[in-house]
């Protein structure tokens, strides 16, 4: 082996190495924070602020879950309520989203492009700037406290119209053409050719929808005050302001266990993301 | 072809029009297709052909005119209920369904028993070769596979008419050929009105019992394709069909001797044309195969120089310079001795050319087809 070959193996190891523990920070970084709610959430108080911290408790302690999962818990109520309304929202949302925006990609109507340019403009307001007259809108229509409260507004996003839209565009025309000469009304293209082909989109669609949702917490936290209508978010926070001393290893046993539905969501959708629907369709 | 009244045709265009905002795509379109037929769509990219095929399947609105299926004015009649089908360039298979799903789709569509649209697919599968197909998905078929499922979708349930819109353009030369073969066979068999829309002459020549040539959006000429070859209407009909185009010359009608003589810088070339108008600019042209080497000058021919030989099997193309920027091509048999450099004569026969004025329409003669349409050329 030559000297120069020698050298550029070294060069390639280096440059490896230096990537290996670039990458081994970051992932620390990342970890820990994760590492120390779950290890936070199996100590009892006492041991909280023991120093040095016992990163690993000898004895784990579960008492912090089983007083969630407890029936003096409202834990379970706020878990079921949080996939109550982002389920409920994603499917209309999928479903909403879908139609329009295979009307905006596929159908020529007047006043299509003005229609979605406002729709467009409604993408750059963000939330904050109307929850104070979305939440008077709401108190005026007597839907506080209520699950539509939470259901209703995050319909409105529009976001998903977008998405689909340029999804559905992407589509060649000749399949819906095609489709229309074979007997199918406008409804039956959208439903029995566009929407399987846009399956991936749809699934994004739903798992974003689901994830913001599963996350929302300043829309819940105003409007929702009603102890057993809290979602999850919101839930947990008020754990943290109700109790004079706070119990973190409570809070933590709560945070690690609402991740859990969401991460076993992404493990199952994680086929999703990949693979083209229309090949075939065309020749390339 | 003949004439076809409005009644006792499969598809008839009535001055149909297609305006996209300020541009006339499609203009007064008028066409008979008759039960049976094979008509081709022929023009350069951009024509307005496929807009036809459009208006036709009812995927486009009609600006102005009227469209008739059957018939039947089918103007405000919903794609799905005009009893067309349509085979596209790209094939437009579903690529959710397999092959048995594609085929049975457009009869599911229509609300057709189950069992009988079981034996249906078997029957158009059979017909087609695609039995061992059936499970099959778009994606997992060769380009000529997907072309006959294509078909096999449009001749299922038995419409009117067929639609295709250059659906071989996407097969390499040897399968497009078969193709061909296959697609003229099945229409023989089939019978029904074939719609046809092309850019390439050859499949045209080949295919069509009747050919439209479409450019800028209007019709140039409509005949057999014997007809449109022998006597196109205009230097653009006669430019766009045949390989390689008809050779032309822009020169001047005079009266001389005993009939008529068409003259190009200081050559004189004798002509029979009576039709002719004289003393004006006109343009003169020859097919490869009409005009004659020779060795000879004078009246009738035009010399110049062998600048490229040709060879295409029984024959081959000479083309000879003659002037900067003209250069006519002749046809000769293949064993014809011509060498490139060497200074050489064409001769124009006095009977066999085509006559244009000089916007390039055809001057009438007695026997030229009554089914020219002027147009620009």
């Amino acid at each position: 082996m030559t000297t120069q070959r020698l050298s550029f193996r070294k060069g390639r190891l280096a440059s490896g190495t230096t990537a290996y523990v670039i990458l081994i920070v970051a992932s620390i970084t990342m970890v820990v924070p994760f590492f120390y709610i779950v290890s936070t959430s199996i100590k009892k108080t006492t041991q909280l602020f023991a120093y040095p911290p016992d990163w690993i408790p000898r004895i784990p302690f579960w008492g912090n879950y089983s007083t969630l999962l407890g029936s003096e818990s409202l834990f379970l109520r706020w878990t079921l309520n949080t996939m109550i309304v982002a389920g409920v929202v994603t499917i209309l949302k999928v479903i909403i989203d879908s139609m329009a925006g295979y009307a905006f990609a596929k159908i020529d109507f007047p006043g299509r492009r003005v229609l979605f340019i406002l729709i467009l403009a409604v993408v750059m307001v963000p939330t904050s700037a109307v929850i104070i007259p979305l939440f008077l809108l709401v108190r005026g229509m007597g839907l506080l406290d209520t699950y539509w409260a939470l259901i209703l507004p995050p319909l409105a996003n529009p976001v998903g119209v977008f998405l689909m839209r340029n999804y559905i565009q992407s589509l060649p025309r000749d399949l819906e053409n095609s489709a229309r000469l074979d007997g199918c009304s406008e409804f039956s293209v959208y439903f029995r050719i566009i929407l399987p082909l846009v399956k991936p989109g749809l699934v994004v669609l739903g798992i974003l929808t689901f994830l913001a949702q599963y996350t929302a917490f300043l829309w819940p936290l105003l409007a929702v005050q009603d102890e057993t209508l809290q979602v999850l978010t919101t839930g947990v926070a008020e754990m943290k302001a109700s109790i004079f001393t706070i119990d973190w290893g409570l809070v933590s046993a709560a945070s690690v266990l609402s991740m859990v539905p969401i991460t076993i969501m992404f493990f199952m959708f994680q086929r999703y993301f990949s693979g083209g629907s229309i090949a075939g369709a065309l020749k390339q | 072809m003949k004439e076809h009244t409005v009644a006792d045709s499969a598809i008839s265009m009535v001055h149909v029009s297609k305006r996209y905002g300020d541009n006339l795509a499609v203009d007064d379109f008028t066409a008979a297709m008759a039960p049976g037929d094979f008509v081709v769509l022929l023009g350069p990219s951009g024509c307005g052909k496929s807009t036809v095929l459009k208006m036709i399947a009812g995927l486009e609105d009609v600006t102005e005119g009227e469209v008739y299926i059957a018939g039947e004015l089918a103007n405000y009649i919903l794609p799905k209920n005009r009893d067309v089908a349509m085979v596209f360039q790209n094939y437009a298979l579903y690529p959710h369904m397999a092959v048995s799903r594609n085929l049975a789709f457009p009869l599911k569509m229509r609300g057709v028993e189950r069992a009988r649209i079981r034996t249906r697919v078997e029957e158009v599968a059979s017909l087609l070769e695609l039995s061992s197909l059936l499970e099959r998905f778009p994606d997992e078929l060769s380009g000529g596979e997907r072309q006959r499922v294509a078909l096999g979708r449009a001749i299922i349930r038995d419409p009117v008419a067929f639609l295709m819109d250059e659906p071989l353009s996407n097969l390499d030369a040897l399968l497009r050929f078969q193709m061909r073969d296959e697609l003229l066979k099945l229409h023989k068999r089939v019978g029904k009105t074939t719609i046809y829309v092309t850019h390439d002459q050859i499949e045209a020549m080949a295919m069509a019992d009747s050919v439209i040539v479409l450019k800028d959006g209007r019709v140039q000429q409509v005949g057999s394709p014997q007809d449109v070859y022998d006597r196109p209407a205009n230097t653009f009909v006669a430019t766009f069909i045949g390989s390689p185009p008809m050779n032309l010359l822009h020169g001047r009608t005079e009266v001389g001797g005993d009939g008529l003589i068409f003259t190009w810088k200081d050559h004189r070339i004798p002509l029979d044309n009576e039709g002719a108008a004289v003393a004006t600019e006109s343009i003169l042209g020859v097919r490869a195969e009409e005009a004659e080497l020779t060795q000879d000058s004078g009246d009738g021919v035009l010399r110049g120089i062998v600048g490229l030989v040709e060879p295409v099997g029984a024959d081959k193309f000479v083309r000879v310079e003659i002037d900067e920027d003209v250069y006519w091509y002749v046809r000769v048999p293949s064993a014809t001795q011509v060498r490139e450099g060497e200074a050489i004569g064409v001769r124009i026969p006095a009977d066999r050319h085509h006559l244009y004025d000089r916007e390039g329409t055809l001057y009438r003669r007695e026997e030229v087809s009554d089914r020219t349409t002027p147009g620009g050329g």
